[in-house]
């Protein structure tokens, strides 16, 4: 200890202070994740409402439009009133995560906007850069969460983003979308809301 | 201050320290990008150099300009990480260790898909180029945020301008003197002004590596 007091001006006592607070920080991140997993779930059923739209549907060109402006409608009121109910847990890390999908997600509307509105929705391999974004999103919050689940996530968006380079006829580029969507993110929106339902289930205590 | 203890068991000096720490770690996280400020400006160069390489040269190995340019790069910033690591003089905080998260994943994220759109040869497309100055945006941002740095945030503004203005221009031309404009020139411009900045928020002590 003495070391570590002559080279940063750092006590010991502080040290605990502090890896306490980080622990306790992380819990509470993960739990804030499980608890807005229904949030992973919406977004899932969106994408494939989008591409059923898209596939089987006229008016294709207001496919995507039209359903992120309904999910981001649906998304917006449920999270406000979930807001009421429970309060907000701040801590840094919960901001850290916020910032991180707000930045992702921002970052990807435009680059959607952008593609579209410029008429490159044609150039099929823009979804892979999409499919990339996401796994950064998810591989951010796993490093910052220590999770490995959604780390899990990470790498199957990440998979599929690739794969989609390989593999580009118009099927096998939806069918790779639609992998990820449902295993990176309603597979994984489920079971984080599995998780917060037996966290929720467990006296408060035995919560880690 | 007796309703907060009265809340949830929080007093106000725990609160008080809680906020000092918070700021803390942001100063530290801070100065910790500018420690390693010095990997912006190495990728700058990098990222110039392979396109003058692919633009002045194209016949002696153009081809190759960017797979060589890109490796020696990973290895340059490795063996300088490495040299870095062995400087006692800088400990690691939590914020610090979540801005390194976000540029480790983004590194990550860019490498693999950098790697995938060359052997497949879809490097040519804009989308391919938009997408990475998409997330170089997306990672300055996020690490604004961490930090509260608006000079940071500025950054990741310019970069996603310049991945939407690559849609709008619409034009080899213009996507090639955006890349250099960006890839290049901001990345090291940004870079230097980070490592200017270092040694005033205190030099090593409290910094990480």
């Amino acid at each position: 200890m003495t070391y570590i007091e002559r080279d940063g001006g750092t006590t010991r006592d502080e040290l605990v202070q502090r890896v306490a607070l980080m622990e306790e920080m992380i819990a509470e991140g993960r739990q804030s994740t499980a608890r807005y997993g229904w949030m992973f779930v919406l977004w899932g059923l969106t994408y494939f409402a989008a591409i059923a739209w898209t596939v089987y549907l006229p008016y294709t060109e207001w496919a995507w439009p039209a359903c992120i402006a309904a999910c981001s409608v649906v998304f917006g009121i449920v999270r406000s009133r979930q807001s009421c109910v429970e309060g907000q847990i701040d801590n840094l890390r919960r901001h850290s995560l916020d910032a991180v999908w707000q930045v992702i997600g921002g970052g990807i509307i435009l680059y959607l906007i952008a593609v579209i509105a410029s008429g490159h929705g044609k150039e099929p391999e823009y979804l892979a850069a999409v499919l990339f974004f996401n796994g950064l999103a998810n591989g951010v919050s796993a490093r910052i969460l220590r999770w490995w689940p959604q780390g899990v996530a990470a790498a199957i968006w990440w998979g599929c983003g690739t794969t989609m380079l390989l593999f580009t006829t118009r099927t096998e580029i939806l069918t790779l979308f639609l992998m990820a969507t449902f295993f990176g993110m309603i597979v994984f929106g489920l079971y984080a809301m599995m998780l917060e339902n037996h966290m929720s289930s467990m006296v408060p205590g035995e919560q880690q | 201050m007796a309703e907060f203890e009265r809340e949830d068991g929080v007093t106000r000096d725990n609160l008080v320290q809680r906020v000092a720490l918070m700021e803390a770690m942001i100063a530290e996280g801070r100065q910790y990008t500018g420690h390693n400020a010095w990997i912006f400006v190495l990728w700058g160069l990098v990222d110039l150099t392979a396109w003058a390489w692919q633009n002045y040269s194209p016949h002696t190995g153009g081809p190759w300009a960017w797979p060589i340019c890109l490796i020696t790069g990973v290895v340059l910033t490795l063996a300088g990480k490495a040299m870095q690591k062995s400087d006692k003089g800088y400990s690691r905080n939590d914020v610090c260790s979540r801005v390194m998260g976000v540029w480790g994943m983004m590194g990550l994220a860019m490498g693999i898909y950098v790697a995938c759109a060359i052997l497949t040869h879809f490097s040519w497309q804009y989308s391919y180029v938009a997408a990475l100055l998409m997330m170089l945006g997306m990672a300055h941002a996020i690490s604004a945020m961490f930090l509260r740095w608006k000079m940071q945030g500025l950054v990741a503004a310019v970069y996603w301008a310049g991945g939407v203005a690559i849609f709008v221009c619409n034009s080899w031309r213009a996507t090639n003197a955006i890349m250099l404009i960006e890839m290049g020139i901001v990345m090291v411009l940004f870079g230097l002004y980070a490592m200017w900045r270092e040694p005033r928020g205190g030099g090593k002590q409290g910094a990480c590596a």
